[in-house]
């Protein structure tokens, strides 16, 4: 109970703020009005629609940056020739912010939407093949030694230790690289989209329906916290005897 | 040797392929084309002038975050009470992108260097924060029944145990919310600044000066490159008794 008791009481002094006039109604309307405008762009289906359009951009982002990054990560955690080719190149790469590969992205692809899905993808590929990496690299050198000794090689001693070794490693970069996902989606959208959660949240703040600004906020806020929930409960179920090993840098 | 192949390969194979027309070399002119632009580009003061803007929104976003991060992680880990209370809001808030939070913050402080500085000060704090508390609560008992065994209580338990032993977790949280700092800068300037190195790609897109955009866009690769080599150089000197695995 008592975690509800802090957001109900900035809610309620908001709203009696705002109803006073003590706040800016144009800049802070209250609370109940944006609940009201929430439940209706819910039930005339508009908030769905934008919702779907950004959950769509984040999926394709996603899927770009997760399955490229788990293959290259894991090869570069097994080959020393492949990690020490790739390593100089990516390092460059790495630290430019993903938002500026928009322009570049958009030469190179004319359909925009492509263009914000590959510009998403673009850093979250760099976290989840380091991640994955490191988790190659940090595997109990025992466990693959008595792998080998009992005869394990090839494809059988990927699919039976090395990978699953690996995979919560794997997992921590998919659920790093997913929330990145996001974060990058929403400054496209802001940037560079007409539609979807990030520009109904700009568009809305330009032209000063800060109403619609709250509702998205809001809606963006909710799309996150669910996602970290699912990855959270898809962990414990796929990979139960794993703790999450934590961020791993580059 | 082999690490200096590939980005050779892929720089030559650029360089035939916009020659010859096989890309437009308008979009993706050769690189012989940005390297010149690049010399240009540091020996005028445009590049200089928003650079220094980014570092200087940069270091005082990082400033305020960390400031604030730090304590109130290092309390949320050791003071359950405190974490109990702030733990739902945190875990409420840290999956938000923080970006969405800009045109708040310009409603807020009006649109101008404190929205843009703090909205990339929220980004780092959130990180900092959190992984600070967490390094925070899971200091291995023994060590501070150890120290108190040994007669350190109040300041001199904190200051010889404690902090040292969340030192690894408060620096990866320093340095992860640092490298969250700069991309929501670059991204706001991006978005909505007049200034600073994101402003300064939009403006080359803008006008299709894409020679002078991939320089930039190289300079910037080269700053963070030397920024995280950097931090990780600094955290492997600060905490010389830890093992590195990689």
């Amino acid at each position: 109970m008592i975690p509800l008791i802090l957001p109900a009481l900035v809610l309620g002094a908001w709203e009696i703020a705002s109803a006073t006039g003590l706040l800016r109604p144009v800049f802070f309307p209250r609370p109940s009005t944006i609940a009201t405008l929430l439940v209706a762009q819910i039930a005339d289906g508009t908030l769905l629609g934008q919702l779907g359009l950004t959950l769509a951009r984040l999926a394709v982002a996603f899927v770009l940056a997760a399955v490229p990054g788990v293959v290259v990560g894991l090869a570069m955690g097994m080959s020393r020739r492949t990690r020490e080719g790739l390593d100089p190149l990516f390092a460059l790469i790495y630290p430019i912010p993903s938002v500026l590969f928009l322009p570049l992205v958009s030469f190179a692809l004319r359909a925009e939407e492509v263009a914000v899905a590959v510009t998403a993808a673009f850093t979250s590929f760099f976290i989840v093949a380091y991640t994955t990496m490191t988790g190659v690299q940090q595997l109990d050198r025992t466990v693959l030694e008595a792998a080998r000794h009992f005869g394990a090689r090839g494809p059988r001693l990927f699919l039976t230790v090395l990978l699953p070794g690996t995979l919560p490693a794997i997992f921590t970069g998919l659920r790093l690289g997913l929330g990145y996902t996001l974060i990058v989606v929403v400054a496209v959208e802001m940037v560079g989209a007409q539609r979807g959660l990030g520009a109904q949240l700009w568009l809305s703040w330009q032209i000063l329906r800060v109403e619609e600004m709250y509702v998205a906020l809001v809606t963006v806020a909710a799309l996150g916290a669910a996602l970290t929930w699912g990855v959270e409960r898809l962990r414990r179920r796929l990979i139960p005897w794993a703790q999450d090993i934590g961020e791993v840098g580059a | 040797m082999i690490g200096a192949a590939l980005p050779l390969l892929l720089v030559a194979g650029w360089e035939i392929a916009a020659r010859t027309a096989l890309v437009s070399p308008r979009y993706f002119p050769p690189p012989t084309v940005i390297a010149a632009m690049l010399g240009r580009l540091l020996t005028a003061g445009e590049f200089w002038g928003d650079a220094l803007t980014t570092l200087a929104r940069l270091a005082v976003a990082f400033l305020v975050a960390a400031l604030a991060g730090v304590p109130l992680g290092l309390g949320m880990g050791l003071w359950r009470p405190l974490r109990r209370a702030l733990e739902p809001a945190m875990a409420m808030l840290y999956p938000l992108p923080k970006v969405a939070l800009l045109p708040l913050f310009l409603i807020l402080l009006g649109v101008g260097e404190g929205a843009f500085v703090f909205t990339a000060a929220v980004t780092a704090f959130f990180q900092i924060a959190t992984s600070t508390a967490g390094g925070a609560a899971t200091i291995d008992p023994r060590l501070v029944e150890a120290g108190r065994n040994y007669g350190a209580r109040g300041i001199a338990l904190f200051r010889k145990v404690i902090l040292p032993a969340a030192l690894p977790a408060v620096l990866t949280g320093l340095r992860l919310g640092l490298g969250l700092a700069l991309i929501t800068v670059i991204a706001v300037e991006f978005v909505a600044a007049k200034s600073g190195l994101g402003h300064l790609v939009f403006r080359y897109w803008q006008m299709l000066l894409t020679g002078e955009m991939y320089a930039a866009f190289l300079l910037i690769g080269l700053m963070g490159l030397g920024a995280t080599r950097g931090l990780r150089a600094l955290q492997r000197r600060a905490l010389a008794w830890q093992e590195w695995r990689h």
